[in-house]
């Protein structure tokens, strides 16, 4: 494990932000952690961090690098007056790194952000000033990297495209990389890992896939004349115009299709449908 | 190094009527009255208990019919009285004497004369002179201006043949500056009724006159 | 430790509020300037009514050296005003902005952070009142000439004109101290307060009632000696006729103490204190 964070709590006055929360995350490994707004998860990356000391529990993180840590809490945080180029030549000078010409265009091509743009950072988009942050955290070569909703304000594109940059850091510089989202959809695609964490408790933990086949208790079939199909009979099911949501477990899935596909129903999509409710429970 | 004109110290050399002037001060006058024309350099020293004043330098140039005039680098304070050696100030309008005999000042016997003029154009009400009659000059002067208080003037010479003072001291009265509670410099301790009971002061001025070089007539 | 000062010299002459307000300090100082004039010549009629009636003056005691006193007089509130709000923005600007966060997050050390912060208030109120030392008095030499400078404190004081600048001098550094002081007062109000508007109010409150206690007087007492808003005044003592050079030395050894006193009060704050 690159970075583990052990039995973490926190608390506020009288209000408990985490409780005996913990995390690890290998390199190479892509861990998402999920929860609602007021979960805790901005306090456990601050812990994580270093920003916020916990009550109890320990963090470490096994790198020699100079940099241990590199991430974005609350969205990227830069110096609106200053252009990309002069922002990472700050943040890059603080530790020593080299902040030449050729070596910030690097940090900027690495994130897929323009070379020719000078003026401030005030006037880029959400999604480019999400790369900059990137860019600052990778800067002096971090073992891993925290990025605390990162796909939060982003258009289908600017998510798309900062997905795919996450992969890539994963797979190619093998940083282990901790994700948090309220939003399923955008995890799922991406983690090896989810951890789902509730009123600052970890409530569920797992490989990503297994978890939300685990909690998948719904499936969504869509085709012509599906409200005829026999084979749904046995099931519960809700028809809404063309697609049935149909109760049934992962493994009995391929079966209902081969059914159906006897019977001449010829489905043109099936989604899982994730039950929020059951990944919520708490599962340890 | 700015020259400027004190007016009012003409020294004049047209004496006024008078009746039976004291002869020993006609002949000081008539002493005085043979310089055409000096000059000297001036340091002079304040000596005023609310005043820190450092010591200032000017030069000062007497041609006989004309204003003298002064010149200094910078900023000097010159006494109203004092500057007067030829005593033409008190002589200018019409005057009598009156005899005062003898007082001794330093050691030795000068001759007591008062003046008094009778022109109500004078600016003084009345003055004492002491007069060095064996060295033909004035050792003290004394003057009761109407409007600006009393001047004391004591000459010191540099040797006994001097006609001209090498130091002359100048004593005045002067009231203690009145000053408003909010003023620049610093909230200062004001104690007013202090101030009202001090009333007037007197102040004093050391003139220093070196480097004489004058022309007879 | 130089990287982060060279950072926070690069940050804060990137930022238009610095030109900003050095552009208010000079106009501030202008119109003083000009006002003084003509308080200038109220004050010395006043002053030198009782004298005119035994001396004639020559010379202008109007001049460069009275106006730049004068300056100095109104220019130990207005500056520091400024100058607090322009230092206590270093660090508020970045809680605001969030940027504390992301410095905090590269391998920097909490202490060495706002220590160069600092550093950088220490320099830049030199600086600044460096900037207005010689604006003054370039400004006041060149429309108003050299001369004596007459000062009442207790007792008509002259000085002159070489000597005057002189202690003029003396005073910017002695009155530099003080904006030190309050510049390194308003960095650890920030540090405590973390948002600009509610650090502006303190600092405000701060400075006003430091200027309000200089006026009070406490007594013949240490408390009078050694109170941090007594100290402030030490730029009179180079217009008494003769220097008090040990109460100056002394007055600038406290002053330095209550410095380093906020400095290290702020500094213990924020690197005990969790950043967001």
């Amino acid at each position: 494990m690159i970075i583990s964070g052990h039995d973490l709590s926190k608390s506020y006055g009288n209000r408990r932000v985490l409780n005996q929360v913990s995390i690890d995350c290998a390199a190479g490994e892509i861990c998402g952690l999920l929860g609602a707004n007021g979960a805790g998860k901005t306090t456990l990356f601050k812990i994580l961090f270093g920003l916020v000391t916990p009550d109890t529990g320990t963090v470490s993180i096994n790198t020699n690098s100079n940099k241990k840590i590199g991430g974005i809490i609350e969205g990227p945080a830069l110096y609106d007056y200053l252009n990309a180029y002069e922002n990472l030549r700050i943040f890059g000078s603080i530790q020593g790194v080299d902040v030449s010409n050729s070596a910030l265009q690097k940090c900027l091509s690495d994130v897929g952000l323009p070379l020719d743009r000078k003026d401030p950072v005030r006037n880029f988009s959400l999604g480019m000033k999400q790369r900059l942050g990137i860019a600052i955290a990778l800067l002096n070569n971090p073992a891993c990297l925290v990025l605390d909703e990162p796909f939060s304000g982003l258009d289908p594109l600017g998510v798309s495209a900062l997905r795919k940059l996450i992969v890539d850091l994963a797979e190619q510089h093998q940083l282990a990389i901790i994700l948090s989202s309220h939003i399923i959809e955008e995890l799922s695609k991406i983690c090896h890992t989810l951890y789902v964490i509730k009123d600052g408790k970890m409530v569920n933990k797992g490989p990503a896939q297994e978890l939300i086949t685990k909690n998948t208790t719904t499936y969504s079939i869509c085709a012509t004349n599906i409200e005829t199909a026999d084979s749904l009979k046995e099931y519960e099911v809700v028809f809404k115009g063309q697609c049935a949501h149909v109760s049934i477990t992962a493994d009995k899935v391929p079966e209902l299709i081969h059914q159906l596909h006897q019977e001449k129903i010829y489905i043109t999509s099936c989604t899982p449908e994730l039950s929020m409710e059951k990944l919520f429970e708490i599962n340890e | 190094m700015r020259i400027f004109l004190i007016a009012l110290i003409s020294l004049f050399c047209s004496s006024a009527f008078t009746q039976n002037a004291d002869p020993d001060l006609i002949s000081i006058k008539k002493r005085m009255d043979s310089i055409q024309q000096f000059s000297a350099n001036l340091k002079l020293a304040v000596d005023i208990s609310f005043i820190n004043m450092p010591t200032k330098y000017a030069t000062m140039n007497y041609t006989k019919g004309k204003p003298v005039q002064f010149a200094s680098a910078d900023f000097v304070m010159l006494p109203k009285r004092g500057l007067d050696f030829s005593l033409n100030r008190l002589l200018e309008y019409s005057y009598i004497t009156v005899p005062r005999g003898e007082e001794i000042r330093r050691g030795k016997k000068h001759k007591a004369i008062n003046i008094i003029p009778t022109d109500n154009r004078a600016d003084f009400s009345i003055a004492l002179v002491l007069i060095d009659v064996l060295n033909n000059r004035v050792a003290e002067t004394e003057i009761n201006t109407k409007k600006d208080g009393t001047y004391n003037l004591i000459m010191n010479y540099e040797n006994n043949s001097k006609v001209l003072p090498s130091l002359v001291e100048v004593n005045f009265e002067i009231e203690k500056i009145k000053i408003p509670l909010n003023f620049m410099g610093k909230d200062t301790d004001i104690d007013r009724k202090k101030m009202k009971a001090e009333g007037k002061k007197t102040g004093k001025i050391y003139i220093t006159v070196s480097n004489y070089v004058i022309k007879y007539i | 430790m130089k990287s982060l000062i060279k950072a926070e010299i690069y940050k804060l002459f990137r930022q238009s509020k610095t030109y900003y307000a050095l552009a208010s300090l000079f106009m501030i100082e202008a119109v003083i300037l000009f006002s003084a004039y003509f308080q200038g010549k109220n004050i010395l009629d006043i002053l030198l009514e009782n004298l005119k009636k035994s001396f004639y003056f020559e010379g202008s005691l109007l001049n460069g050296n009275l106006l730049v006193y004068l300056i100095l007089n109104t220019l130990w509130f207005h500056l520091p005003l400024i100058l607090m709000i322009i230092v206590s923005g270093t660090l508020t600007t970045e809680y605001k902005d969030r940027t504390i966060q992301t410095t905090l997050l590269q391998p920097v050390s909490k202490w060495k952070f706002i220590t160069s912060k600092y550093i950088i208030a220490i320099g830049f109120t030199l600086l600044v009142v460096l900037f207005l030392a010689f604006t003054s008095f370039f400004l006041s030499y060149s429309l108003f000439g050299k001369g004596d400078l007459i000062v009442y404190l207790n007792t008509l004081n002259f000085f002159t004109a070489k000597d005057a600048f002189l202690r003029l001098q003396y005073a910017f550094v002695a009155g530099a101290l003080s904006m030190v002081f309050f510049s390194v007062a308003s960095l650890t109000i920030a540090v405590i307060f973390k948002e600009a508007t509610k650090t502006w109010i303190i600092s405000a409150f701060f400075l006003i009632f430091s200027n309000l206690l200089l006026k009070i007087d406490f007594g013949e007492n240490i408390f009078n000696k050694i109170f941090f808003a007594k100290l402030n005044d030490t730029w009179q003592i180079f217009f008494n006729y003769t220097i008090d050079w040990s109460l100056v030395y002394t007055n600038a050894s406290l002053l330095i103490g209550y410095i380093l006193v906020f400095m290290g009060l702020g500094i213990y704050i924020f690197h005990k204190k969790d950043i967001g």
